[in-house]
């Protein structure tokens, strides 16, 4: 009986995924097709420029990449080539968009991964303990804190990081050097600022989620009970409050991490030149590269899918309650 | 037609309101065919949106609130009792006065004048190393801040001041604007997902989790990259993939509302479906729609000073987004255009904030502020 629901449910959500990863990719396909360029237009500019036909060059450009045959087979052949791993070739970069992406991915990763990680270990830690001390000094400094961190802009957090410590004082260069190998301190230390800066605005969410989680649960009836029992408030605390404030708080966690941070990253690779995935679609908008930009948008998109998927199983699998919704 | 007619027409969508806002409605629809297919730019496309929300805003904020005057002043003493919401209103509507006022008394703020760059706001004084043509050297100059330039000049010789005010304008525009589409449209969709059910519930909810999986500024990203950059059509863009969040969470306040009695009553009552949404549903969640408004206008400011500052705006504006990139180019002599329309971007953020949370804690009866 447990066992089968699990399954059951595993089965439905799979299938919610695959409709919205076609959802997904449809979107796109309309996008780019209503646009009023079409990405042969855009690619003839650059030819044109060279002194090349343009009306053989726009033929030749519409017979590779489909564009002159129906609507319907081009959206067939669209799809087809996305799942069977061709994603396209870059114009500016002269090299399958799927090789630019195995080799770039690493750098948002990173970002993304160590920004997470301090974010919700210290987010956390203070939401408890303003929970647990409300009202007290503290308790008003993490959240007026809070405040400031999730107004604060990322991109101009960041632009003053590099204005403050790498031109005034010279601590840290301006610009992120991919000759440093991956896994060096010196590549560390040049993730400083890019992860104070997506981690801010992460962090003062995380304070006042958990905090809010975490008053919730010290309000309960099974909260007085473990006090009446005389367990010592570091247990009920650790024990009983946080576990149930726990959950939610992940969810949070991984919903933010498709709507906030992805974009906040995108933006933090902007501003210190680190070459990830927000970088390169950003060189191909300015390069009219229309299969980078569309990869990295699609990319996205199924990532968000995957995690809420994931978070959504596990959820299931780890809260009997909501079973039986 | 009669009165009675009137009468009978009014009850049928809901009102006398909604039906002045479905001839209204009607109207603009009339007018935006006429300008396309008929007659040349009657308003510009920002000022349909400035008209088609007047009209939202006028019977949905305004009637509303001018005849229920004493539950105004009630939730108003609530929000005064939050120090930091009032404040916060009070910079919201000092952006007000300055988008509005502001343009009057500053220069141009495109007008480059090149023999007053990198000028210092008033009391900094910088010291430049200028190349004289003359004599082969470089020579060093002190350059102060006047009170022409109060808040100084980027390295074109613009008006700082000038360049922020103008940003105050796009932001709120951006702000108010793309807020009022996604939360019209959030609502829409939240009510009639929520109240007809089944299919419909099932296909809107699908749509919504679709939109809902692009992450937001990607989205944006995407679209300005293939249909170019147009301030009217950032907002409409927006505004048209804004609205995911507000529809869902207006869904599920009016699942819970849907089964209430005052709601069977009206059923039984014979009232139709358009009635029931537009006078009974919609008004009950008025409330929540208020608090999301304000909390999501943070949001969308910092999306498009997001798109102008890797420069996806509007090139013919000048917004926050746009002179801080400005700024970020010439780090290392003109510092105060980086610093100056971040902390206009922060207060506005932080203010809209204040606002939004007083408010909710004023309309939650269970709060005892």
């Amino acid at each position: 009986m447990e066992k089968t629901w699990l399954r059951d449910y595993i089965i439905k959500r799979l299938f919610y995924a695959l409709i919205i990863a076609w959802g997904v990719l449809t979107v796109t396909f309309i996008l780019v097709r209503v646009g009023p360029t079409s990405p042969a237009d855009k690619y003839l500019a650059n030819l044109a420029a060279r002194g090349e036909e343009p009306a053989q060059v726009i033929a030749a450009i519409e017979a590779r990449y489909g564009l002159d045959k129906p609507l319907y087979e081009q959206y067939a052949s669209y799809v087809g080539n996305l799942v069977r791993g061709d994603w396209g070739w870059s114009l500016s970069t002269s090299m399958p968009v799927i090789e630019l992406i195995k080799t770039h991915w690493i750098y948002s990763f990173q970002l993304i991964l160590l920004s997470t990680i301090l974010a919700a270990l210290v987010g956390i830690l203070i939401g408890i303990y303003s929970a647990v001390r409300q009202y007290s000094k503290t308790d008003y400094i993490a959240t007026f804190f809070s405040f400031i961190g999730i107004s604060i802009p990322n991109f101009w957090l960041g632009v003053m990081l590099i204005l403050l410590f790498s031109v005034q004082l010279g601590l840290f260069k301006t610009y992120y050097d991919t000759g440093v190998p991956l896994f060096s301190l010196a590549n560390l230390k040049q993730l400083i600022l890019p992860v104070i800066t997506l981690g801010t605005g992460m962090m003062a969410g995380y304070t006042r989620y958990t905090r809010s989680a975490m008053l919730d649960n010290l309000r309960k009836d099974f909260v007085r009970t473990a006090r009446a029992k005389g367990l010592p408030e570091r247990v009920v605390i650790g024990k009983h409050v946080f576990r149930n404030a726990v959950l939610p708080l992940v969810t949070i966690i991984m919903f933010d991490l498709g709507s906030i941070v992805f974009g906040g990253a995108y933006l933090t690779e902007i501003v210190f030149g680190i070459p990830g995935l927000g970088r390169i679609s950003f060189n191909a908008v300015f390069a009219d590269d229309y299969a980078v930009v569309v990869a990295v948008t699609l990319i996205s998109a199924f990532l968000v899918l995957l995690i809420n998927l994931v978070t959504d199983i596990a959820y299931a699998y780890l809260d009997p309650r909501i079973r039986y919704d | 037609m009669t009165k009675k007619g009137i009468k009978h027409l009014a009850g049928r969508v809901g009102g006398i309101k909604n039906l002045i806002l479905i001839l209204l409605a009607a109207l603009w629809l009339l007018t935006l065919l006429l300008d396309i297919f008929v007659v040349e730019r009657i308003f510009t496309p920002l000022g349909y949106l400035y008209l088609a929300l007047g009209i939202v805003f006028l019977l949905y904020v305004v009637w509303p609130l001018y005849t229920s005057r004493r539950l105004v002043r009630y939730y108003w003493q609530r929000v005064k009792r939050n120090r930091l919401a009032v404040v916060g209103l009070a910079f919201v509507l000092f952006l007000i006065l300055l988008a509005v006022f502001g343009p009057l008394f500053t220069a141009d703020p495109t007008a480059a004048n090149f023999e007053e760059k990198n000028m210092p706001p008033v009391g900094l004084s910088i010291e430049e190393s200028i190349y004289n043509a003359e004599t082969g050297q470089f020579i060093t100059k002190t350059i102060t801040g006047t009170w022409e330039h109060p808040l100084g000049t980027d390295n074109k010789g613009r008006d700082l001041l000038a360049m922020l005010i103008s940003g105050a304008g796009v932001s709120l525009q951006v702000g108010l604007l793309a807020t009022g589409i996604a939360i019209a449209l959030g609502t829409l969709i939240g009510v009639v997902s929520a109240y007809l059910g089944g299919k419909v519930d099932n296909i809107l909810m699908r749509f919504t989790d679709i939109m809902m999986t692009f992450p937001f500024f990607l989205l944006l990203v995407f679209i300005v990259f293939i249909f170019g950059p147009n301030l009217a059509f950032i907002v409409l863009v927006i505004g048209l993939t804004g609205w995911t969040g507000v529809a869902r969470l207006i869904r599920s306040e009016t699942l819970s509302l849907r089964t209430r009695e005052f709601i069977l009553a009206a059923k039984a009552l014979g009232a139709s479906d358009g009635r029931i949404v537009l006078a009974h549903l919609i008004p009950n969640v008025i409330s929540l729609i208020v608090v999301i408004a304000t909390l999501s206008i943070p949001g969308v400011i910092l999306a498009e000073a997001a798109l102008s500052f890797i420069g996806l705006g509007d090139p013919a504006v000048t917004s926050w987004g746009m002179v801080l990139r400005a700024g970020q180019q010439s780090l290392d002599t003109t510092w105060w255009v980086a610093v100056a329309p971040g902390i206009m971007l922060f207060f506005t953020v932080l203010a809209f904030n204040f606002v939004g949370d007083g408010l909710r804690d004023a309309f939650d009866p269970r709060s005892s502020v």
